[in-house]
C-alpha cells in the first residue's frame, strides 16, 4: 500500500515549534511578561495542531506503512549511530496526548503563575520540556530516545526546582534527577548490550521488533537481561518501586508542572518505553513477570500510602505512582493495548486532578486537605471537574478510567488471578483515598483556610476541556467484540474480552464500595476517623512514614556514600599525600645532610674524604673476594 | 591560502610574535596588554580552525599537514668502522597535524583565547603574566604537533616552566608551595619520559642510510622512523642477533619493550593524572589563578592522554593490548575514586579537581578498549572535558572575583543575584555529568560503547560512575546557585561583557559537539588506522 504521509513527513516539526519558543524565550525573554507567555503558548499550539493532523492521518490510514526518516549521527569506521523519527500509531497517539496536555498547561499557567517574576523562565522550561517529550515519543531508535529521555529528566529537574530559593525544592529537584539517573544507567547498559548484540548494530525499534519477534537470534539470557535493564530505566522514570521515592517529592514544583510532567507525560515515558520495545519483553517470560509483579506491587503499595497523606498533591502523586503500576501490570500480563489505553485516559484525568488541585491551592494557599473544606459551594467549576476526574480515576462508569482499568483487570484475571486480586484491592483503596480527598476538600464546612474564590477563566477552561476528555476518552475502546478500536488500531488485533462482564460488575461495585465507605467516614461520620489509628497506630504510622523507604535509602546510600567519601578523602590526604610527603621529605633530608657536610671546616672535609676513600678501597678490594 | 607558507610553524610560534609586541607596551597599561594578548591568541585560533576545516582524512597520505626539516645533526665519530660508516645523532624540526592532533590543537588554541579573556581578573605584573601565558601557548601547541622526540620534549618542558611561574607568581596564598609541588612531580615525570625517549632513540631510532659509498648510521628522534622500526620485523630493533660476531646493540628485547612502555605510561600518567599520581594537581587547581587553571585543566592534562596514545599505545600496541585490562581497571578506579571523593569536598575548586580525575578515567576506558569507537570516545572526551572544565573554571574565576570565596559552605542562592552566571554554571554542570545534547555525553557514551565490546563487567561498573557524577555535580552546583541567598551577596553584579563572551563561546562549542559530534569524529576517522593495522596483523599472524 502506498504510505500516506502528507503530515507524517513533517512530524519532525512538532517538537521544533516548542524548541523555537524555548530558544526565543531564553535569548530574548528577559523583561518579557505577557509576550513571553504568548511565545510559549504559540509554540505548543502549533505543535498541537500538527499533532492532531498527524493523528487524524494515522487514524484514517492506521494500517498503512509508517513514515520513517533517519540519518547518520556519528559514523565511526564501520559503525553507525543514527538519529531519526518515525510516525507509528503509538507515537501519533502520544504526540496528541503530550501536545494537548502541554497546551492546556501552558494556558493554565498563564493564570496560575501570573504573579511570579520569573514567568518567562517558566514558560521557557516548559517549552524545552515539551520539545524533549515530543522528541522522545518520535524517536525511531533507542539511542535517540535515550537522549531525549535524559533531556526530559533535566527539564523535570529544572521545573521541580523552579522555586529554587526553597531548600525543599532544591532537595526535591536533586532527588528527582539522581533517583531517575539510577534507572537511566540500567537503560544505558541496555543500549550498550543491544548495540553489540543486534545484527549490524542497529538500534532502531523496527529492527528490534524484527529481531526479537523471531526466536533464536539472540540468546534467552541476554534477552532477559536487556529487557530487565530497560525496565530498570522505565521504573526510574515511571516511579515504580523501588525507584518511586522521587515522584512524591517532585510535588515541590509548581502545580501545572505536576500535571504536565509528573502525571500526564514524562512519568508515562517508562510505560511508553516498555511498549516501544515490547518485542524484547515478549521474548522473555521472566521479564514479563518482573514487569507485572513490580507493577502490581507498586500499584497496591502506593495506594496504601495515599490513604493517609494530608497534602493534596502528595495524595495525587502516590495515586500517579499507583496508576503507573497498573499500566506496568497491564504490559506485564501481555496487554499492550490495555497499558497504553490506561496511559491515554490517565493522562487526561490525572492532569485534570492536578490542575484542579492547583486551582484549590491557588484559592486557599494551603496544600493540607484538613485545612480545606466546603469548597464545593465556592468553587463550582473546580469542584465539578475535579469530581469527574475523581470518578474517572476511581473507575466508575461511564468515565474513562473505568474502561481502561477494566481492560487491564480483564486481562489480569485471564492470565493471573492473583494479580487480578491485587488490582481489585488497589481499586478499592483508590476509591477510598479519592473519596477522602474529595469529601474533605469540597464537602462539609469551610476549613481553616477560610473563604475562597473560583479561579479565573484562563485556569478553568483547561479544567473543563480536560474534564470532557476524562469523561469521554474511555469510549475509544469498549470491552465488547468489535468495539476495541484503540487496541485494534495500535496492535493490529483486537484485545480478547473473555469474562469481562464479571470484571465490569466487580470493579464497579468495589469502586462504589470505596466511595461509600469514604462517605460514611468523612461526611456522615458513621465510622470515626480514628477507627484504624486508635486500634493499630503502628500501621498508620508506617503508612504515614511511607514504609520508611526514604529513611532506609538515606541510611544506606546517602550516609554510605558520604562515609566512603570521607574515608577516601582521608586516604587521599594521609596515605597518598603522606607517601608523597615522605618521599619529598627524604629528598629534603638527604639534601640537608649533604649541606651539613659542607660546613667550611677543612677537618670535616678531610674526614669525609678519608671515609670516602676507605669505602672506595673496600669496595674495589672487596670485589675480588666475591 | 598559499601552500608555501608553513602554517604549522606560524600556528606554533605566533604567540612568540605576540610576546615581542608585548615587550614594547607600557607595563602599567593592563588593558593594552590584555588586548594585545587576546589578539595574539586569535592568530593560532583562526589558523587552527582553518586547518581543521581544510583537513581531509580521505585525501592522499591521510591529508596530514607536515613540516619537516633537519635541525640538529651531531656527528659522533666520523672515523668509526674505518671510514665505512659514520655515526650521527639527527634530530629534526618535525611538526605534523593529523586527525588525532588537530582536535587537540583547536582545543588548545580555543581555551587559550578564552583564558586570555578570563585573565581580566589578574591584578598585578600584567606584562610578565602575558609573556609566560603566550610562552605556555606555544609550548602546548608544539606538544600536539611535534613528531621528533627531542622537539616534543622541549615543548613539553616549555609548558612546565611557564606554568611554574604562572602558578608561583599569580596564584593564591599557597602559590609557591603549589608551584613547587607541581614542578617536582612533573619534573619527575619528565625525567622518566626522557629516559624512555633516550632508550627509544638509541634502539628503535637507529637506521642506516646509504651515503655515497659509505653508510651513515643515524640515531634519530624521528617519530615516524621509530614507529616504523618498531613495527617492522626486519628492522634492526627487532633482530636479536644481526651480526654474527656479537649481539645487536640496537635490539630491543620483549622485557625492554615493556620497560619503555611502562616508563612512558608512568610519565604521562602523572600528567593525566592517573591514581595515585594525582595529588599535585589538586594543589594546582586550588592555588593557581583560575584563568591558568582553565588552561591547565582544559589542555595540559590532555597532554598526558595524548602522550599515552601517541607514544605508548601507538608505538607499543602489543603491550597496550596486553595491559588493556590494567588500564581499564585504572580507569574505573579513577572514575569512582574521583567521583566519591568529589562528593565530600567543601571547596568547589577541589570538587572540580576530583571531577577531572573522574573524567580522565573515562579517557582511560576509551584507550583500554583499543577499538575505533572507544579510542574516538577517548579523544572526544579529551576535547569535551577540555571545553567543560575551561568553562567551569572561567565561572570560578568570575565567582571568586565577586564573592571572595569558593567554599561551598559559604555560597548559596546565587541564581538570584547572578542569574546569567548561575545558568551557565548549571549548564556546564549538566555537560559535565553527561547530559545528551552537550558534548560530555558523546565522549562518555563512545568510551563506554567501545569498551563494552571487550570488557562488559568493567564497563557496567564504570557506568555506576554516571550516577555518582550526577550526585556530586548537583550537590555542588545547586549549593552555589539554589537555596536561600546570604544578604551580603545581594548587591553582586552579573557577568560583564568580557566575561560573558568566553562563556557563551565555550557553551556554543559544547553544544555544537553535543548536537553534531560528526564534526569531530569524522576528522578522527583515520587517526587510528595504523594502530589497527598493527593490531590486526598481529592477531592474523
Amino acid at each position: 500500500m502506498e504510505p500516506v504521509t502528507v503530515y507524517s513527513q513533517y512530524a519532525w516539526l512538532i517538537p521544533v515549534f516548542p524548541l523555537v519558543s524555548f530558544i526565543v524565550l531564553t535569548a530574548f525573554g528577559r523583561g518579557m511578561r505577557s509576550a513571553g507567555m504568548l511565545i510559549g503558548m504559540l509554540g505548543s499550539l502549533a505543535a498541537l495542531v500538527l499533532s492532531v493532523l498527524v493523528l487524524l492521518e494515522r487514524m484514517t490510514n492506521g494500517d498503512s506503512p509508517e513514515y520513517n526518516y533517519s540519518f547518520d549521527w556519528i559514523t565511526i569506521g564501520d559503525f553507525q549511530l543514527n538519529a531519526g523519527y518515525d510516525v507509528t500509531n503509538l507515537s501519533a497517539l502520544m504526540l496528541f496526548v503530550v501536545s494537548v496536555v502541554a497546551f492546556l498547561v501552558n494556558l493554565y499557567s498563564a493564570g496560575y503563575l501570573k504573579e511570579d517574576e520569573r514567568i518567562t523562565v517558566f514558560f521557557g522550561y516548559v517549552a524545552l520540556f515539551t520539545f524533549s517529550m515530543l522528541g522522545l515519543v518520535l524517536s525511531d531508535n533507542l539511542l535517540t530516545l535515550y537522549m531525549f529521555w535524559e533531556l526530559v529528566g533535566v527539564c523535570s529537574f529544572l521545573l521541580v526546582g523552579f522555586w529554587y530559593t526553597k531548600p525543599e525544592a532544591r532537595a526535591a529537584a536533586k532527588k528527582a534527577f539522581i533517583v531517575t539517573r539510577v534507572g537511566d544507567v540500567g537503560l544505558l547498559i541496555a543500549v550498550l548490550l543491544l548495540f553489540w548484540y543486534m545484527p549490524e548494530h542497529d538500534l532502531s525499534f523496527a529492527a528490534i521488533e524484527n529481531v526479537f519477534g523471531q526466536t533464536g537470534t539472540i540468546a534467552q539470557g541476554i534477552t532477559t537481561l536487556i529487557a530487565i535493564l530497560i525496565f530498570v530505566g522505565a521504573a526510574g522514570k515511571s516511579g515504580q518501586f523501588p525507584l518511586h521515592v522521587w515522584l512524591p517529592d517532585a510535588m515541590e514544583g509548581p502545580t501545572p508542572i505536576s500535571a504536565l510532567i509528573h502525571a500526564a507525560t514524562m512519568v508515562a515515558a517508562g510505560v511508553f518505553l516498555v511498549a516501544r520495545t515490547y518485542s524484547i519483553f515478549e521474548a522473555s517470560q521472566a521479564a514479563m513477570d518482573t514487569v507485572a509483579y513490580v507493577g502490581a506491587f507498586t500499584a497496591l503499595f502506593a495506594a496504601t500510602i495515599g490513604l493517609v497523606q494530608n497534602d493534596i498533591k502528595r495524595i495525587l502523586a502516590y495515586s500517579t505512582v499507583s496508576q503507573l503500576g497498573y499500566m506496568m501490570l497491564a504490559l506485564g500480563v501481555g496487554s499492550l493495548s490495555g497499558g497504553i489505553f490506561h496511559l491515554f485516559t490517565h493522562a487526561f484525568f490525572k492532569a485534570l486532578l492536578f490542575l484542579g488541585a492547583g486551582s484549590v491551592i491557588h484559592a486557599v494557599h494551603t496544600q493540607n486537605i484538613h485545612e480545606m473544606g466546603g469548597l464545593g459551594r465556592q468553587m463550582k467549576i473546580t469542584a465539578w471537574t475535579f469530581g469527574i476526574g475523581a470518578l474517572a480515576l476511581t473507575g466508575i462508569p461511564p468515565f474513562s478510567g473505568f474502561w481502561s482499568k477494566d481492560a487491564i483487570l480483564a486481562v489480569a484475571l485471564d492470565k493471573n488471578p492473583f494479580l487480578f486480586a491485587v488490582g481489585i484491592l488497589t481499586a478499592f483503596f483508590t476509591a477510598l483515598y479519592m473519596a477522602r480527598l474529595y469529601f474533605l476538600v469540597f464537602a462539609g464546612k469551610s476549613g481553616a483556610a477560610g473563604k475562597a474564590h473560583e479561579s479565573p477563566a484562563v485556569m478553568t477552561i483547561p479544567l473543563v476541556v480536560l474534564a470532557a476528555f476524562a469523561a469521554l476518552s474511555g469510549f475509544v475502546e469498549l470491552p465488547w467484540a468489535g468495539m476495541g478500536r484503540l487496541g485494534a488500531w495500535l496492535t493490529g488485533e483486537e484485545a480478547a474480552h473473555s469474562g469481562s462482564g464479571l470484571v465490569l460488575v466487580v470493579s464497579t461495585a468495589i469502586g462504589l464500595l470505596g466511595i461509600y465507605l469514604g462517605w460514611l467516614i468523612y461526611v456522615k461520620g458513621a465510622i470515626p476517623r480514628d477507627f484504624i489509628s486508635s486500634r493499630a497506630p503502628w500501621l498508620v504510622r508506617l503508612l504515614e512514614r511511607k514504609y520508611y523507604i526514604d529513611e532506609l535509602y538515606h541510611a544506606v546510600f546517602t550516609v554510605g556514600l558520604r562515609a566512603s567519601g570521607r574515608a577516601l578523602d582521608a586516604f587521599d590526604t594521609y596515605i597518598v599525600g603522606g607517601a608523597v610527603r615522605l618521599i619529598s621529605g627524604a629528598a629534603v633530608w638527604a639534601g640537608r645532610a649533604g649541606t651539613r657536610m659542607q660546613n667550611g671546616q677543612v677537618q670535616t672535609y678531610g674526614l669525609w674524604t678519608v671515609i670516602g676513600l676507605l669505602a672506595l678501597i673496600l669496595a674495589i678490594a672487596g670485589r675480588r673476594f666475591w | 591560502m598559499p601552500e608555501q607558507i608553513p602554517w604549522l610553524t606560524v600556528l606554533t610560534f605566533s604567540p612568540l610574535v605576540g610576546i615581542l609586541v608585548l615587550l614594547f607596551l607600557p607595563k602599567a597599561n593592563s588593558r593594552a596588554l590584555r588586548t594585545a594578548a587576546i589578539l595574539t591568541t586569535l592568530v593560532p585560533l583562526v589558523v587552527s580552525l582553518w586547518l581543521f576545516a581544510q583537513y581531509d582524512p580521505s585525501a592522499q597520505a591521510g591529508g596530514i599537514f607536515v613540516e619537516q626539516t633537519p635541525w640538529i645533526t651531531a656527528a659522533l665519530n666520523s672515523e668509526a668502522l674505518n671510514g665505512v660508516a659514520s655515526y650521527v645523532y639527527e634530530f629534526q624540526y618535525y611538526l605534523a597535524a593529523d586527525g588525532l592532533s588537530l582536535p587537540l590543537i583547536v582545543l588548545a588554541a580555543l581555551v587559550a583565547t578564552m583564558a586570555a579573556f578570563a585573565s581580566v581578573h589578574i591584578n598585578k605584573r600584567w606584562k610578565a603574566f602575558y609573556i609566560w601565558f603566550l610562552l605556555l601557548e606555544t609550548g602546548m601547541l608544539g606538544v600536539f604537533m611535534a613528531r621528533d622526540l627531542v622537539l616534543f620534549f622541549l615543548f613539553f618542558e616549555l609548558t612546565l616552566i611557564s606554568l611554574f611561574f604562572l602558578i608561583g607568581i599569580w596564584g593564591l596564598f599557597n602559590r609557591e608551595k603549589a608551584a613547587n609541588t607541581f614542578l617536582i612531580y612533573n619534573g619527575l615525570g619528565s625525567a622518566i619520559m626522557l629516559i624512555a625517549f633516550v632508550l627509544l632513540i638509541v634502539t628503535a631510532g637507529f637506521q642506516s642510510v646509504p651515503d655515497g659509498e659509505a653508510m651513515r648510521l643515524v640515531y634519530s628522534g624521528n617519530y615516524e622512523t621509530i614507529m616504523a622500526n618498531l613495527a617492522d620485523p626486519a628492522a634492526y630493533v627487532n633482530i636479536p642477533d644481526a651480526q654474527a660476531n656479537g649481539s645487536n646493540p640496537f635490539f630491543m628485547s620483549e622485557g625492554m619493550r615493556w620497560l619503555v612502555f611502562i616508563l612512558i605510561f608512568v610519565a604521562f600518567a602523572i600528567k593525566l593524572p592517573v591514581l595515585p599520581f594525582h595529588t599535585w594537581m589538586l594543589r594546582v587547581h586550588a592555588e593557581a589563578p583560575p584563568s591558568v587553571v582553565m588552561i591547565h585543566s582544559g589542555v595540559l592534562l590532555k597532554m598526558g592522554a595524548y602522550g599515552l596514545l601517541r607514544f605508548g599505545v601507538f608505538l607499543f600496541p602489543q603491550q597496550a593490548d596486553d595491559a588493556a585490562y590494567v588500564i581499564a581497571l585504572l580507569g574505573v578506579a579513577n572514575i569512582l575514586y574521583g567521583a566519591i571523593t568529589a562528593f565530600v569536598q567543601n571547596e568547589f575548586k577541589l570538587v572540580l579537581a576530583y571531577s577531572s580525575i573522574s573524567h580522565m578515567g573515562i579517557v582511560l576506558l576509551g584507550i583500554a578498549s583499543l577499538n575505533q569507537i572507544g579510542l574516538q570516545g577517548a579523544v572526544f572526551q579529551l576535547v569535551s572535558h577540555g571545553l567543560i572544565s575551561a568553562l567551569l573554571f572561567l565561572i570560578v574565576g568570575s565567582l571568586y572575583e565577586r564573592t571572595g570565596t569558593t567554599d561551598l559552605r559559604e555560597l548559596g542562592g546565587l541564581a538570584r543575584a547572578l542569574p546569567f552566571m548561575s545558568g551557565v554554571l548549571l549548564t556546564a554542570g549538566m555537560a559535565s555529568l553527561g547530559l545528551p545534547g552537550l558534548s560530555g555525553f558523546v565522549g562518555e557514551f563512545l568510551a563506554f560503547l567501545g569498551l563494552f565490546d571487550s570488557m562488559k563487567g568493567v564497563t557496567a561498573i564504570a557506568a555506576v560512575g554516571v550516577i555518582l557524577t550526577a550526585v556530586y555535580v548537583l550537590r555542588s552546583v545547586l549549593k552555589i546557585t539554589f537555596g536561600p541567598m546570604s544578604e551580603r551577596y545581594a548587591a553582586l553584579n552579573d557577568a560583564r561583557l568580557i566575561e560573558a563572551v568566553p562563556m557563551i563561546a565555550l557553551l556554543a562549542f559544547i553544544l555544537l559537539l553535543g548536537v553534531y559530534p560528526s564534526i569531530l569524529t569524522d576528522s578522527m576517522q583515520h587517526g587510528f588506522d595504523r594502530l589497527f593495522e598493527q593490531l590486526n596483523s598481529r592477531v592474523g599472524g
